[in-house]
């Protein structure tokens, strides 16, 4: 990972900023909120209590070994703000779907309400059934003995008087009078009255698969206790499925709204709160208020970023949705469920707009250690109170704008210092290849540790510089001071083979002759560097050919290696011609031969390609033979490097360092590489362009086409 | 009477083998190992011949020194360089001091005598007039053996005794390649590759000085050169 992308990452630290002026805000907020709900907590609290002055307004809990059995068979009556036309339809009900309850058992599917208005009761009943069996004269009164037809009838009592049964079976569709019947088993003994009802009014409609229908109950006709029934016969026949709301012999008692129980909330309650009272079992029983909507309009609002920022910032509520009173009728959020069993709860509700929010307690009413209802208070409000303070909009704009800067500042500053040390990086490498090792490095002046670093760095490669020209200098001062003993040697050798020896001392002075040659040819070897170096620095450079120069020194190679082969490929023409010295080109090239040769074994190929490449001529040496050291990568040229397995005496690795004394001398380059089964070394000479090739040569050594036509000759004639 | 050769060498182990050597030979030598008494003794009496070595002990260039005054007292008295010094700088330096000859201190005895005995071969025939000399014409290049001059198109070419030879080598047998051990052998020398590129290189430029079109010293890469008949 690159040092501006870690200090981008550091630079996220500072992301803590608005991180914690959002806690901050959040935390405001949740003050805030707790406050309002304290106060809330407040007034439901007297509230409840007020309340519970009226016991005898709140229905007795369901006594039952199965309590919350009981209280599901609960049905319920809504409040209905509007009368319906009783039609057979639910349209006109001031209900949503998600008020119908579901009854289904043993087949049957049916859905339900049961509402309240004024001294009426509403019933509405749709059933799925694909075939309707009507009753007829004999069937339209209830009875459980044959002829059968599709009913639904509601159980009713008021204990602890007899049990009725209100049945409507159709004829048809349109308007159905309901039987009442006395049958629940308490009279079992007593003969079936089975009567018309005439001040129920019901209407059966029949619909796409099922029917429905629609009734209107005067309340005085109903008892305390309330319970449905579905039969569907399958024929006059046969008595089909039954499906009942409740399962004990007696319907569970009614629950709903207690108007005496609304109107006394209602006094206690101040403007913008909605108030919800519930019974023991939660259902509601009394509702009164409603939220300030107009709390949740903020002229101009906030923007749309902002808005973002503050979805992100601000914890999620409980959609507004579920704040509305439970459309089945029974409250069953978390919060009034806690409350029922004595304790206070709250919660909050925020809607998805964010617009507005709604705070709520639950405060249970008690009388003793009895919990006859629950007291459930809301109130709307700005959906982030603490979002209105201009001045937190300030800060949060702040903190976001401090931490661009920083990370912006963190990102540049780590360009440049990252740009700084890749630049360092850069020249130090440079110097280090091109051996330019005195040059000053960037940033050498800084008084940072970057410029520690480039001073140290300035200062190894100057001792690896020193370094190297001691280790180039070494071998032609050493063969200089050399020179003079070696002289010693033979020249006494010399004067003593003049004296008269014997045979034997004869043998021992030309041992030591061939030690002194192999000495001074050592050290011939040591100085040649030097030599060219020198030859280098002030030598003249022509344009020549150096394909025809390939090629006559190739004839020479045959003569002096016959154990090779040497394959010569060159594209001849002018695109070969080269600026330079040829002399030191061939003794280059004498040199990668040399090598070539030493490397491989008696009937090897050895091949040499001259070829045009870009704007340089390639010169390629190839050899079969072991491949190049991979610890020797890049030092291979240098000066006393040898990687040659020491049974070669005279070897001092100088060969290709001269090689490339020459090949940088005339601004190329040499690289060796390895090839299959073998090493190949390229040289790049720059080409000469073709104008140098004939009209302004020099005289003297007869232009490249003399030179040509020379080399052609010298390798027929050597 | 015998020659006379002095030689200036600080190293005494080379100097008496010289000595000997010379001795041997049959000439009278006179050894110094420093500038000072060789000039206080050259200044009562020049020798025949001088052997000088570059570097003097602590006289880092005593040797050229040396010639300098030599030669501007006597034009005639040959000078040999015998020195560890290698390079081509002081090659050059040297010569264009007047010296006869540069040698580096590889060069072998036997060669060097007969280098000496050359160098008197051509003293003698320059101071005989009369003689015909031995000549040796190869179209403008014309080459007296006898006082080791050449000359083209007429005018002498100034070559010291290496590169009279090597000249002499190439031009006897015009066309032919002489290869690097062909020219050392006759140059009665041990030569490297860059000694000889470079001998060559100042042969030309001698002979440029005087005919710029010349070009009848041809490089054949990876064999060695040749004379171009004209």
């Amino acid at each position: 990972m690159s040092l501006k992308n870690q200090l981008l990452l550091v630079s996220l630290l500072a992301l803590l900023l608005p991180w914690a002026g959002c806690q901050f805000v959040r935390e405001t907020e949740s003050a805030l909120r707790a406050s309002q709900q304290q106060m809330l907590a407040g007034t439901a609290r007297a509230i409840a209590d007020s309340l519970s002055q009226y016991p005898e307004a709140f229905p007795p809990r369901p006594v039952a070994a199965d309590a919350e059995g009981v209280v599901a068979e609960q049905l319920y009556a809504h409040a209905l703000e509007s009368s319906p036309v009783i039609d057979g339809y639910l349209e006109d009900w001031p209900l949503g779907e998600s008020s119908l309850r579901a009854l289904e058992a043993n087949g049957v599917r049916a859905r339900f309400a049961l509402g309240q208005r004024g001294s009426y009761y509403y019933l509405f009943v749709a059933v799925a059934d694909d075939t309707v069996t009507w009753a007829t004269p004999a069937s339209v009164a209830p009875g459980d003995s044959p002829p059968y037809a599709d009913r639904v009838s509601l159980a009713t009592v008021t204990p602890p008087y007899a049990p009725e049964r209100i049945s409507f079976a159709a004829e048809a569709p349109g308007a159905v009078v309901p039987y009442v019947e006395n049958a629940f088993g308490f009279a079992a003994d007593r003969p079936r009255e089975a009567e018309p009802e005439m001040t129920i009014r019901a209407v059966w409609q029949d619909v796409p698969g099922g029917y429905q229908l629609e009734a209107r109950i005067p309340r005085a006709r109903l008892g305390s206790h309330l319970g449905l029934t579905v039969d569907d016969a399958a024929g006059p026949q046969s008595p089909g499925a039954r499906a009942a709301t409740f399962t004990a012999p007696r319907p569970p008692p009614l629950a709903g709204h207690r108007e005496e129980l609304a109107t006394v909330a209602a006094s206690l309650l101040q403007p913008g709160l909605r108030l919800v009272v519930t019974d023991a079992a939660g259902w509601r029983i009394a509702a009164a208020g409603s939220l300030d909507s107009a709390a949740g309009a903020r002229p101009g609002g906030v923007s749309r970023w902002l808005r973002f920022a503050y979805d992100a910032v601000v914890e999620d509520g409980t959609p507004t949705d579920f704040a509305e009173p439970d459309p089945t009728g029974r409250e069953q959020q978390a919060y009034v469920t806690a409350a029922l069993t004595g304790e206070p709860g709250s919660n909050w509700f925020r809607s998805l707009e964010g617009e507005q929010a709604i705070v709520a307690v639950s405060q249970p009413v008690a009388r003793g250690d009895d919990v006859l209802g629950v007291v459930i208070l809301q109130q709307g409000t700005d959906a982030i109170l603490s979002l209105t303070n201009r001045g937190l909009v300030r800060l949060l704009n702040l903190t976001l704008l401090a931490m661009l800067l920083v990370a912006g500042g963190l990102l540049g500053y780590a360009t440049w210092l990252s740009r700084r040390i890749r630049r360092l990086s850069v020249a130090a490498a440079g110097a280090a290849d091109e051996r330019r090792l005195a040059t000053a490095l960037p940033s050498a002046g800084a008084g940072d540790e970057i410029g520690d670093l480039s001073r140290s760095f300035s200062s190894v490669l100057a001792q690896l510089g020193s370094y190297n020209d001691y280790l180039r200098t070494l071998a032609s001062k050493l063969s200089h001071e050399l020179r003079t003993p070696l002289a010693i040697v033979t020249s006494s050798l010399e004067n003593l083979e003049q004296e008269a020896l014997d045979a034997t001392a004869r043998s021992y002075t030309a041992r030591a002759r061939d030690g002194a040659e192999r000495l001074r040819r050592i050290l011939a070897a040591m100085s040649e560097a030097n030599r060219v170096e020198e030859l280098m620095s002030h030598v003249e450079t022509e344009p020549f050919p150096l394909d025809a120069a390939v090629r006559s020194a190739v004839g020479g190679y045959r003569d002096v290696y016959p154990e090779r082969h040497f394959e010569l490929a060159v594209t001849p023409g002018p695109g070969c011609i080269v600026h330079g010295a040829p002399e030191l080109a061939i003794q280059m090239l004498d040199k990668l031969v040399e090598n070539a040769v030493s490397f491989s074994r008696a009937g090897d190929t050895i091949g040499i390609d001259v070829a045009r490449d870009g704007a340089a001529v390639r010169l390629d040496v190839r050899n079969p033979g072991p491949p190049l050291p991979t610890d020797m990568h890049g030092r291979l040229f240098d000066s006393l490097v040898s990687v040659r397995p020491r049974d070669d005496g005279t070897h001092l690795g100088l060969g290709l360092y001269v090689a490339r004394l020459i090949a940088t001398g005339h601004n190329g380059r040499i690289e060796a590489r390895d090839i299959d089964g073998g090493v190949v070394f390229s040289v790049w000479l720059p080409a000469a362009e073709a104008r140098d090739g004939n009209g302004d040569g020099k005289p003297r050594d007869g232009g490249p086409g003399r030179r040509r036509a020379g080399g052609a000759r010298g390798r027929t004639g050597g | 009477m015998a020659r006379r050769i002095a030689i200036v060498e600080d190293e005494a182990a080379i100097r008496d083998n010289y000595t000997a050597a010379f001795r041997r030979e049959g000439y009278a030598v006179d050894a110094y190992g420093a500038r000072k008494p060789a000039l206080d003794a050259f200044a009562s009496r020049l020798p025949d011949l001088v052997v000088i070595d570059v570097n003097l002990k602590d006289d880092v260039e005593g040797g050229f020194e040396l010639c300098r005054e030599l030669r501007a007292r006597s034009p005639e008295l040959p000078i040999i360089f015998l020195t560890a010094r290698d390079s081509e700088f002081d090659a050059v330096s040297g010569l264009r001091l007047g010296a006869d000859d540069y040698l580096t201190k590889d060069i072998s005895l036997p060669h060097l005598m007969a280098r000496v005995a050359a160098l008197f071969r051509r003293l003698d025939a320059l101071r005989d007039p009369q003689s015909a000399g031995n000549r040796l014409t190869r179209g403008d290049l014309e080459i007296d053996t006898e006082r080791m001059m050449i000359s083209w198109q007429g005018r002498p070419v100034g070559l010291t005794l290496t590169e009279f030879w090597l000249v002499h080598a190439m031009a006897r047998y015009p066309g032919h390649v002489k290869n690097r051990q062909q020219l050392m052998d006759a140059a009665q020398a041990v030569l490297d590759d860059n000694t000889i590129t470079s001998h060559v290189k100042r042969i030309r430029r001698k002979f440029l000085a005087i005919d710029p079109g010349f070009d009848a010293i041809e490089t054949v890469y990876g064999m060695g050169y040749r004379w171009l008949a004209a």
